[in-house]
């Protein structure tokens, strides 16, 4: 066993619980802040089913964000939805008969790497060129896309430019599901796409990438417009009432 | 709250079973060929290094369309055809199996990766006729 199988066997076993526990802890935490107020956005939806409606066309369309701003949509869900199939095709490494859906897309989560790396392209020189959103740009903005467009640029090279030993890599990551370790081939391109991924499940929980999780507890987006028809009363509040 | 004493247990404990893991692993190796291909009676690929072969075969045999067909090389080593001779089984009746049938030869590797091959679709997958 190699010394770099078991460093990369280590890093992605720690990587994948700060990910995990990291994530777990912080939507436990967004589940108890406290929503004392009533503040859906308007026009907002009467009933639970509308709520839901809304939350799924958020999280699938960005429908405030297209209202917002066109382009940033526009790069938003190019490098969102390439992402997302990116992923999908990224499953076959995970399971050893692949399903029939992942089977299918592979041929599409290719396409979706370059449409993965146009966004992100967009999205970075729109935090240069906006006035007003370089104004406001922090540094982990920057690096955020840095990163992502290093991850896919790397993922890119090695279907493109120099291959990696495909059922190799399978074998090691399966390897780590079942705690029986398989050797990591040590081509240049796969241990930067591996690392960078690493680094990236290491500081999702500690940045901005949890909007993810986080959209779903927005209380301007996920409350029920009925403050007319029934008195919202935090559960704090309640107690003081009695 | 874990103890001091409790930590340490479970960090030996964590330890243990990473040295566990690693002692368990044994490689089993990509040493997967046909049975009953005639590529099995032969310690290694005839066209090139078998561990070569397995990782860069996708590069040795696409694209030479262009040179086969715009400029009449026929001068490649690497030759599907060749590949084909040697990796495909019989079945019982005697008849060769096509070399993508699931569990053949390419189909073993190819469906583990969910990767499609299209060869097949114009050239042949079965040996030529003798």
């Amino acid at each position: 066993m190699s010394f770099l199988t078991i460093v990369f066997a280590l890093l992605f076993y720690a990587a994948t619980a700060i990910l995990v526990i990291g994530i777990g802890y912080r939507i436990s935490t967004y589940a108890k802040a406290p929503a004392p107020l009533k503040i859906p956005t308007t026009p907002a939806p009467t009933t639970k089913p509308g709520v839901v409606l809304r939350l799924f066309r958020e999280v699938v369309f960005f429908e405030s964000l297209f209202k917002g701003s066109k382009w940033t949509w526009l790069f938003s869900m190019l490098f969102h939805a390439g992402l997302a199939l990116v992923l999908l095709r990224h499953v076959r490494y995970f399971q050893h008969d692949v399903w029939l859906p992942i089977q299918l897309i592979q041929p599409f989560g290719i396409y979706a790497g370059f449409a993965l790396a146009l966004g992100l392209i967009g999205l970075f020189m729109r935090r240069i060129l906006v006035d007003r959103v370089r104004y406001i740009s922090a540094p982990s903005d920057y690096l955020m896309l840095i990163l992502l467009f290093l991850i896919g640029l790397s993922g890119l090279a090695m279907k493109f430019v120099v291959h990696t030993d495909v059922i190799a890599v399978k074998d090691f990551f399966l390897g780590l599901m079942t705690f029986s370790w398989s050797p990591l081939p040590a081509d240049f391109l796969l241990i930067v796409h591996l690392l960078l991924v690493a680094i990236l499940m290491i500081i999702f929980p500690f940045s901005k990438l949890l909007h993810a999780p986080g959209i779903f507890f927005s209380p301007s987006r996920n409350q029920v417009d009925d403050s007319r028809e029934k008195r919202h009363i935090a559960p704090w509040a309640k107690q003081l009432e009695e | 709250m874990l103890g001091s004493i409790g930590l340490k247990r479970l960090i030996g404990l964590a330890v243990a079973g990473l040295m566990a893991a690693l002692a368990a692993t044994a490689h089993a190796g990509s040493e997967w060929v046909t049975e009953g291909s005639r590529a099995e009676g032969l310690d290694s690929c005839v066209i090139d290094d078998t561990e070569k072969m397995r990782r860069n075969h996708m590069d040795y045999l696409v694209h030479q369309r262009d040179d086969v067909v715009r400029r009449g090389g026929r001068g490649s080593q690497y030759k599907l055809a060749e590949c084909v001779n040697c990796h495909t089984a019989e079945d019982a009746a005697g008849h060769a199996i096509p070399i993508d049938d699931e569990g053949q030869f390419c189909a073993s590797c190819h469906n583990y990766m969910a990767v499609n091959v299209n060869c097949f679709q114009c050239h042949r997958k079965v040996p030529e006729e003798e």
